[in-house]
């Protein structure tokens, strides 16, 4: 989970693109996959966003990212596929019985629906992995005008999910080696049995933000007007780029 | 350079003062060790070199701080910032950023240095603390050594006067304790960059520090020389401060009127102790 | 009691942490294991109560396979003293922290009052019982969770950096309660940087070096195995160093702490003792 949003360093195409190049990425995927309503093309821009991410060599970091969604899109495609009854009849999910029936109307929406899903969101992902936290920052704040505090905010919360998930960790051996069991179905055991790991991770949170803010404001936080040191400007391949989704998206809005 | 007169301080909250009526004068240049049992006041006191205290955790504060010629009270924490850096004990509360570079431009950026300049102190600062390679790593890449002197490059990005440490080495092994000593050494012989550093790694100190402070339940309760400060075996057992066992031997000789030389703090010149007070037998 | 048979571990990338490790700990042993960070001294400990389960060997803990055994039912027989207490503190009174242990294990409440009552006395906080632990000091929580693993009455007890980040009196404390333990018969496994402590307390060493074991042996032993130390980056205590210098004159033979040194050059002064030239 931590690792979906962790910077990876690599030095591909991909990675130096501007953040903003890569963020209206994500928008004309999100576009292009609703202005087609067959599976099959959807599926094709799915394929895309797994060859951008070999291209970056993060493949394998996203990879889980990708499982996870295409398990989670089958559970839809489960859930969607009985409740349409227009169409003809392919087959019955239980042969020999009217029970479970799937028509290819159903199966067409349920495809596109999930496919569009896992397309849609994957690009997340795809931009953590290639986009430095920092980067981020600095386009919120210069190009969509957000205050510096909020977008530090922001980063910083996801830049402590790792350190966070550790912590978790390390409080759940400790509590176990004590003889501490989560084991239980039972679903309001399961709120109470949180509580030895929810008061030590939450004592510890709050210990490492006082910390982290003397850090800070040792350094001169939040102390007046602040420069940047980071210039990301946009070159010739982010032109190119938006170019070719800006046709991509026109040409699939006129033929189809 | 930093000259602190009759300094006492309450947190809001509680009734014991954290620092009861601390006088020091500190010049350009020294590397002074500060240490004492849980309680004593330490890390307060560092707090109070670099404008945390009171610009950010507030209380009652009496007396006078004064660091590079300016009082703590009248400046906030950024302009006290170019004259003192600070380093923390834990180093995953301290990382700002996911890069390296990134968190060392951290402290230049806040106080709006122009871009230009930032580039050219980023390489400095790595220069100084030895660790020019890691430039480009993500932090999360690195062992807690050296996430402590990218921490030390951070603070020093501003070219202060002042460095002031606090439990730098606490979670850090001996190899990379001596890591972060050793980078303190060369910022103080190199850069005359005027040290206080916290410790209870003993040994450390009396081997790199010229001078050593000792602290009890607010008070400053010895200040002078490293093998002066060390000689005081007495007091420092009382508050429960341990010393280099070779310093302890010393003590032990000299209780039973066997030695009446210097303190030793290593083993060479523990051996020279050792051998005479043997010798002494053939009298 | 504890026994290693060709433990290998390695993480799911394949990185091999360790590596083929043979270890028997018997009985009442008071055992340190040392090395520098990244060695796999913490991922050998988390083995040995089944934090972590074998990549292939076996580990068996009074008999017990860990990989066959809960965590929680190994828990009776291995106590773990963390390096942060904060990692385990949540009640709000120090008796329910020590009972917690207890409690999972499914003890009767009136057993557990006595028991917890008597590990808060070993510890010296018997009249702190009812007070909130997140009122106490950072050596009194140490203290406090040391006292919710002595409740638990194990056989084995493992530490994990007693006494880094705790001043001089709080770890010499913590280390006395050890010492009295191991000395009434409990085995003790030690985690720690500090020489002067391994020298001070424990009886039998282990270096242990990129997974594997360099060095296994008592104190004396191993002290004196100066390259191996090196090679972790580590430096004999300064009682063995200085000790060493004298040998030839035939002096501090088997003194590895500067006590033991002084009352050696004391009976040698008033010529109880001439220099052992045997």
């Amino acid at each position: 989970m931590p690792a979906m949003i962790e910077y990876i360093q690599k030095d591909s195409f991909f990675h130096r693109l501007h953040p903003i190049t890569k963020i209206l990425w994500t928008f004309g995927v999100l576009i292009i996959s609703f202005l087609f309503s067959t599976p099959l093309p959807i599926f094709i821009i799915l394929l895309s966003n797994i060859l951008i991410a070999v291209a970056s060599g993060i493949f394998k970091q996203v990879f889980p990212a990708i499982k996870a969604l295409f398990l989670f899109s089958l559970l839809l495609i489960v859930f969607q596929i009985f409740f349409v009854t227009e169409g003809n009849t392919l087959f019955y999910a239980i042969p020999f019985t009217n029970i479970g029936r799937v028509t290819d109307v159903g199966l067409n929406l349920s495809l596109v629906m999930s496919f569009r899903m896992v397309a849609t969101v994957s690009t997340i992902p795809i931009l953590m992995m290639t986009t430095p936290m920092t980067d981020m920052v600095v386009v919120l704040v210069e190009k969509l005008k957000i205050p510096f505090k909020f977008a530090f905010m922001f980063i910083t919360a996801l830049r402590f999910i790792p350190t966070l998930l550790g912590e978790i960790e390390q409080i759940m051996q400790a509590q176990m080696s004590r003889g501490y069991n989560s084991d239980t179905r039972n679903p309001f055991k399961k709120i109470i049995i949180i509580i030895p790991l929810a008061i030590p991770l939450l004592v510890s949170s709050i210990k490492k933000t006082e910390k982290m803010a003397i850090s800070m404001e040792a350094r001169g936080f939040a102390s007046g007007p602040r420069s940047y040191y980071k210039k990301i400007m946009m070159k010739k391949e982010d032109y190119a780029s938006l170019f070719v989704l800006i046709s991509v998206i026109f040409i699939t809005a006129i033929v189809f | 350079m930093i000259s602190i007169k009759g300094l006492s301080f309450i947190y809001n909250d509680t009734k014991e003062p954290a620092l009861n009526n601390i006088n020091i004068e500190i010049s350009e240049g020294e590397f002074v060790g500060i240490a004492g049992p849980t309680g004593a006041g330490k890390s307060t006191l560092t707090l109070c070199l670099n404008g945390v205290i009171p610009h950010f955790l507030h209380g009652d504060f009496y007396g006078e701080v004064k660091v590079d010629g300016k009082d703590t009270v009248d400046n906030g924490c950024a302009k006290i910032a170019y004259s003192v850096g600070s380093v923390f004990q834990d180093p995953e509360a301290q990382i700002v950023s996911t890069r390296v570079e990134d968190e060392i431009a951290f402290g230049l950026e806040n106080l709006n240095i122009p871009r230009i300049e930032i580039g050219e102190r980023i390489k400095e600062s790595l220069e100084m603390t030895g660790i020019s390679e890691l430039r480009d790593y993500s932090t999360s890449q690195l062992s807690g050594g050296q996430k402590q002197r990218v921490a030390i490059a951070s603070a020093i990005a501003l070219r202060p006067k002042i460095l002031v440490l606090d439990e730098p080495t606490s979670e850090l092994d001996p190899k990379g304790s001596l890591d972060i000593f050793n980078t303190l050494q060369r910022l103080n012989q190199e850069y005359n960059i005027t040290i206080v550093v916290v410790e209870q790694k003993i040994q450390l100190l009396s081997e790199y520090c010229s001078r050593l402070v000792i602290m009890d339940k607010g008070n400053i309760i010895l200040d002078g020389e490293t093998r002066t400060v060390l000689a005081e075996q007495e007091t420092l057992q009382k508050i429960g401060v341990s010393a280099p066992p070779v310093t302890r031997l010393a003590y032990m000789l000299k209780k039973e009127g066997l030695y009446q030389g210097g303190f030793p703090i290593n083993v060479e010149e523990a051996y020279l102790m050792v051998s005479k007070v043997l010798s002494e037998k053939s009298r | 009691m504890i026994r290693i048979n060709n433990l290998c571990y390695r993480y799911r990338n394949g990185n091999s942490v360790l590596k083929n490790l043979n270890i028997n700990i018997k009985s009442g042993e008071f055992a340190a294991i040392i090395g520098q960070n990244g060695a796999g001294k913490t991922t050998l400990l988390k083995n040995l109560n089944g934090l972590l389960k074998p990549t292939e060997g076996q580990v068996l803990i009074c008999g017990l396979d860990t990989s066959k055994t809960k965590t929680s039912v190994l828990a009776k027989k291995i106590g773990f003293l963390f390096q942060n207490p904060d990692h385990q503190i949540f009640c709000s009174t120090v008796f329910d922290e020590i009972a917690f242990g207890l409690k999972n294990t499914g003890i009767s409440p009136n057993e557990i009052e006595s028991m917890v009552y008597n590990a808060a006395k070993k510890v010296g906080l018997e009249s702190y019982l009812k007070n909130d632990p997140f009122s106490l000091s950072k050596g009194q929580r140490q203290r406090v969770a040391l006292a919710s693993v002595l409740a638990m009455e194990t056989d084995i007890l493992v530490l994990d950096e007693p006494t880094t980040g705790q001043d001089y009196n709080e770890g010499l404390e913590i280390m006395e309660i050890v010492k009295e333990l191991n000395a009434q018969g409990k085995t003790i496994v030690m985690v720690t940087h500090d020489m002067e402590l391994v020298a001070k307390y424990a009886k039998r060493v282990i270096i242990l070096m990129k997974g594997t074991v360099i060095e296994d042996g008592t104190t004396e032993e191993v002290l004196s195995k100066e390259e191996s130390l090196a090679q972790s980056n580590l430096k004999p205590p300064q009682a063995y160093l200085l000790a060493k210098k004298f040998q030839k004159q035939g002096f501090f033979r088997n003194t590895y702490t500067v006590e033991d040194m002084f009352e050696e050059i004391i009976s040698y002064l008033r010529g109880e003792q001439n220099a052992c030239n045997d």
